[in-house]
């Protein structure tokens, strides 16, 4: 009997297009849409392109052998090239500016600098077709500042003199200001170097061999190996939305089983058949029908749009199991205790799906903090916050302490919401049909 | 069925309300819409809450955990109770499931339900393809093919067109014939008159009259009403006709004379001969029968479909 009432039931919900459409397609969608409109900011991000430069090849740049190493060095392909340097004439440096070939033109010499040893900005700032110029000093006029008078070219035997280090620029952006830091950070290097040979000239060796190691004196610390992706919330928040899209079937459920609500649910309630029996058999069937739709939209985002989960493929499909089992159970309830026409009970399901949605972050992803610090009890409380959670903690944790406290809520709201369902259900007179 | 009181709120839905169903029977519940027909049903079904009263089906209380009792009974709803989702073949083996667990028997009696109602040729369709008449028939095969011993209709036919709907008594007359005892609400007299061996009369949740359609209409003290189109009566043949045997008014008006009579035989004969003798010409004849809406006319005041 019991598989009698499943596999019907079974039918009915797969065969039932609308609600198909809502429960997975719709989600389908939406991470697509989500992919297409956010998908950029994730690879930008992660995929570093060398800086298109222009190096002024001139008397001054060929004599500066320890800059022009330095910037070789940062030239050279592989993992670490920052930069993607081309040497040429003044005119060919300009027009390739000009055309948005390179996002800077470096030169040594020529310009001079009227404040020596600090960046100096010339030009229109804010028009984007104004040239901006970063003049960086670099040594010899350190005396002005230093009043040591060192020459910092005594490393490499060069003495660039009164040369400065400009950068031009076209407008103003994330490149450009890359190119600045670089050129800045040399020039403090080279004006440290110079302090320190001055008033001890035999450091020398220990200074060189301690520019060899950067220390940094801030250590990042990760839960985990994985990257944190701000775009990931968006993703799980779907996810949730999705599990919880599953209470559509629950709603379906209640409705084809109480007599004061379809003639359908009349008829079942007068056959001989025990009403648990009825209503067990009917909910397994809407969770293998959502669980699925499910497990095809996280396929679909992981295979299609390259969404990642982590490597903990069966934490997942117990997050999206214990979803879809709230989902369902909030679908029962809602359909048992909110009081009305199926159209009322479904608008009310969707109002109270997309609240949880919205406070689980799935249209802006800092209130589900902002929950967290105002009312922590609302996220214990929510489905969606605590699905969302819960792949969240998978990702970003290595332990599964916080993945197993949203997993453990989530089965205790189902179990609240089945219990509460079936005492209403179980009421097998009517008042009024 | 004893004493039933129903109360939704302050309308009184059922009001002290009994009724008996003998093995066998057609009863036929009769009442304008809102008198309480598919009220009583619900609690004779255990469906409903009721405020007093008791409900026995086969000499046993009638409980919603009676699944003995139930396995006995097959509803056919007043809204069509399908699924949508399911295949005509599909929704009959669904609900025969819920009764017989053997698939084999299941399929069985699916096939003769459907072939019954005459369903054959649509096994495959969804009911959404099914017309109006083809869907209640869906219904009723829903509703019967457990075989049940007592098989309660409420208003089946609501929405049927006229051959459906003969073709749906009919196989109810069949079912009964095989045995089923039948409880039928409607508010078609001549659906009840044609179909019951009993006929309750219920208005405002209360039986007014029970008995059979003719001991109904008998109960009226009213027979059947002769018209006669004729364009000269003189006022001596009238009264000469409200002298002939059983005739209880007669009158003359717009070229037409009626005569209403209390029973008796070979009325009409006697009102012919009785104008061909006096050579009166006339064209058509129209002879009426009591109806039970003229029943329910007499007791209420108001007519059945008011």
């Amino acid at each position: 009997m019991f598989m009698h009432v499943f596999t019907y039931r079974l039918k009915c919900l797969v065969r039932n297009r609308q609600t198909v459409f809502w429960t997975l397609f719709f989600s389908l969608l939406l991470a697509t849409m989500f992919c297409l409109a956010f998908g950029h900011l994730t690879s930008e991000r992660e995929k570093f392109e060398p800086i298109k430069a222009a190096a002024v090849d001139n008397q001054a740049y060929r004599e500066d052998v320890r800059f022009r190493q330095v910037l070789e060095h940062l030239s050279q392909p592989g993992d670490n090239q920052i930069l993607d340097l081309v040497i040429v004439g003044k005119q060919e440096a300009e027009k390739l500016l000009e055309e948005g070939a390179v996002f800077g033109i470096i030169a040594v010499g020529g310009q001079g600098g009227s404040n020596p040893g600090a960046v100096r900005t010339q030009g229109g700032q804010a028009e984007a077709e104004a040239e901006t110029e970063t003049d960086v000093d670099t040594d010899a006029d350190t005396d002005t500042d230093t009043g040591t008078g060192t020459d910092t070219g005594a490393d490499t035997g060069t003495d660039t003199g009164t040369d400065t280090i400009t950068l031009t620029v076209k407008e103003r952006g994330l490149k450009q200001s890359i190119l600045k830091a670089i050129l800045d950070e040399y020039v403090q290097a080279s004006r440290t170097v110079a302090s320190i040979l001055a008033t001890n000239p035999g450091a020398a060796r220990q200074l060189a061999a301690e520019l060899q190691q950067r220390k940094g004196y801030t250590e990042q610390v990760s839960f985990s190996d994985a990257v944190p992706d701000t775009m990931l919330g968006f993703f799980y928040a779907l996810i949730a939305m999705a599990c919880l899209y599953s209470s559509f079937w629950g709603l379906r459920n209640t409705v084809d089983v109480q007599a004061d609500l379809s003639s359908k649910g009349a008829r079942r309630s007068v056959a001989p058949t025990h009403k648990l029996k009825v209503v067990v058999a009917d909910a397994a069937a809407a969770l293998v029908v959502s669980f699925a739709e499910v497990l095809a939209l996280i396929a679909y985002m992981g295979l299609a749009l390259k969404v990642r989960f982590g490597s903990q493929l069966g934490y997942v499909v117990l997050t999206c199991l214990t979803g879809c089992i709230a989902g369902v159970s909030l679908g029962h309830f809602i359909g048992t205790y909110v009081r009305g026409s199926e159209g009322f009970k479904t608008g009310i399901m969707i109002g109270a799906n997309m609240a949880m949605s919205f406070l689980a972050g799935l249209m802006w992803v800092d209130i589900k903090h902002i929950v967290h610090l105002k009312a922590p009890v609302l996220a214990y409380i929510n489905p969606a916050t605590l699905i969302a959670d819960a792949f969240y903690s998978l990702y970003v944790f290595d332990t599964h302490r916080r993945f197993f406290l949203n997993i453990g809520l989530l089965c205790l709201i189902s179990a609240v919401l089945c219990t509460a369902s079936f005492l209403r259900l179980r009421r097998e007179r009517y008042a009024s049909i | 069925m004893q004493g039933l009181v129903k109360r939704y709120g302050k309308l009184v839905a059922l009001d002290h309300f009994s009724l008996q169903v003998h093995e066998g029977e057609i009863v036929g519940l009769l009442g304008p819409n809102g008198s309480g027909k598919t009220t009583a049903l619900n609690c004779i079904l255990a469906l409903l809450k009721y405020d007093k009263g008791t409900v026995e089906v086969f000499g046993k209380p009638m409980r919603p955990d009676a699944y003995d009792l139930k396995r006995n009974i097959g509803i056919v709803m007043q809204n069509v109770a399908v699924f949508d989702e399911l295949r005509e073949e599909e929704n009959v083996d669904y609900f025969c499931g819920l009764y017989v667990e053997d698939a084999r028997e299941r399929r069985r009696l699916v096939d003769e339900a459907i072939d019954f109602v005459g369903l054959g040729g649509f096994r495959k369709y969804y009911p959404k393809k099914l017309s109006g008449g083809l869907l209640r028939r869906l219904n009723i095969a829903c509703g019967i093919a457990h075989k049940p011993k007592l098989l309660i209709l409420d208003e089946p036919t609501v929405a049927v067109d006229p051959q459906s709907r003969n073709s749906i008594l009919e196989g109810i007359k069949e079912l009964n014939r095989q045995g089923a005892t039948v409880l039928y609400t409607s508010h078609y007299m001549e659906e009840v008159e044609q179909l019951c061996t009993r006929v309750v009369i219920m208005d405002q949740g209360k039986p007014l009259a029970t008995g059979t359609a003719a001991e109904l209409k008998a109960m009226i003290g009213r027979g059947e009403t002769i018209t006669v189109e004729t364009y000269m009566l003189a006022p001596d043949d009238l009264e000469r006709i409200r002298r002939l045997p059983n005739v209880t008014q007669a009158y003359y008006k717009d070229n037409q004379l009626r005569v209403h009579y209390d029973g008796g035989l070979h009325n009409l004969l006697h009102l012919l001969d009785y104008l061909k003798q006096r050579e009166i010409p006339f064209n058509r004849v129209f002879s009426e029968q009591p109806t039970l809406n003229d029943v329910f006319l007499e007791i209420t005041g108001r007519h059945l479909r008011d």
